[in-house]
């Protein structure tokens, strides 16, 4: 998958979360921070660590992570973090089944 | 997202495996948070990952009313939270004993679950834990009644209502206070049960901040565990968990490695 595939499926599934009327407003980017741009509450970011579970399972460990973040690190972060993390755990599992 | 329904209202609840498989922590994990604003994603960035990576199977869920559960109208009795969590824990098939974790009114239900099943307790973290003594009910109810007061017509609702975040915690927060029995359950609590906790035999660690308005509960149970280790963290008040989030951290890590 491409970067931009992947952050077009993490803007679905943030849209879905905050809700569509709300995301109108936003363009959902890679600069896009969770705290400030999105005002995510911290249990929507535990459904949104469940949903990509759901899409990625085992390929991406997103538990482990949050474990190397201090809670105000994972407040303070990005979509693109969450992209790239995402990425490079995506191409780690395509080079061991390859 | 994990949904399990029990006793008729719908939970989320979060599972999160054991990383460390050599571990000797064979029982599971389960972390209660605490009352109103509070939701699992409290223990889920904190502890969970680390016990979780010490070798437990680590259980969170949100209680009836908080975090992405359902939010009945009824059933807030800490015997209802009690009852919940017997019943989450049967819906997941947990039937041996479990480490409790409880922060705050998760600690309430932590120990109404001892005394109420001391068999299935292997042992309790209790951080900043409300103990229900004589005249707790009252004093709860008049502060949550002060915050939904202020949460509908005070400052407090003015300045949440500006931000998303803020204005989702407290639509929800007024609909639990207003709405739903939540006050009224509360003020029927019973006073703990004293004897029964005297032979709890199982270890107990409490967790609590130097400057809390709770550090006397601290005590109370202090003088009825059997096997009591009280921790009391310098310059820290009720808000151990989010504030001395390492220093908790550590603490609770090292009691699990020693279990």
């Amino acid at each position: 998958m491409t970067v931009e595939q992947i952050l077009t499926e993490i803007r679905a599934m943030l849209t879905e979360i905050i809700g569509a009327e709300y995301a109108l407003g936003l363009d959902i980017g890679m600069d896009t921070s969770f705290d400030n741009d999105l005002q995510l509450e911290s249990i929507e970011f535990v459904k949104l660590a469940t949903m990509l579970a759901e899409r990625y399972g085992d390929r991406v460990d997103f538990v482990a992570f949050l474990a190397t973040k201090e809670l105000d690190e994972i407040i303070e972060m990005t979509t693109g973090e969450v992209v790239a993390y995402i990425a490079s755990c995506l191409t780690l599992a395509d080079a061991t089944d390859g | 997202m994990a949904e399990i329904i029990a006793r008729g209202v719908r939970f989320h609840v979060q599972r999160l495996a054991a990383r460390d498989q050599s571990s000797t922590l064979t029982r599971p994990v389960v972390f209660i948070h605490g009352l109103g604003l509070d939701n699992l994603s409290s223990f889920y960035y904190t502890l969970a990952n680390p016990v979780a990576h010490g070798g437990a199977t680590v259980i969170l869920y949100d209680l009836r009313g908080h975090g992405l559960s359902e939010r009945p109208r009824t059933g807030y009795q800490v015997t209802d939270s009690v009852a919940d969590l017997a019943a989450i824990l049967q819906t997941l098939n947990i039937s041996g004993p479990v480490h409790l974790v409880g922060n705050s009114y998760g600690g309430t239900v932590a120990l109404g679950f001892a005394v109420a099943y001391p068999e299935r307790v292997a042992s309790m973290v209790l951080i900043e834990a409300h103990v229900p003594v004589p005249g707790w009910a009252e004093q709860m109810a008049t502060t949550i009644r002060g915050i939904g007061s202020d949460l509908s017509e005070g400052e407090l609702g003015r300045w949440m209502a500006q931000n998303r975040k803020y204005a989702r915690l407290a639509e929800f927060g007024k609909d639990l206070i207003h709405h739903t029995t939540f006050v009224t359950d509360l003020l029927a609590t019973e006073p703990l049960a004293a004897q029964k906790l005297r032979i709890f035999t199982r270890p107990v660690l409490a967790v609590y901040g130097e400057q809390s308005d709770v550090i006397h509960h601290a005590h109370v149970l202090d003088g009825l565990l059997p096997h009591y280790t009280l921790t009391v963290l310098p310059d820290v008040d009720h808000s151990v968990l989010p504030k001395a989030t390492r220093m908790v951290r550590t603490i609770v890590q090292e009691w699990f490695a020693a279990q």
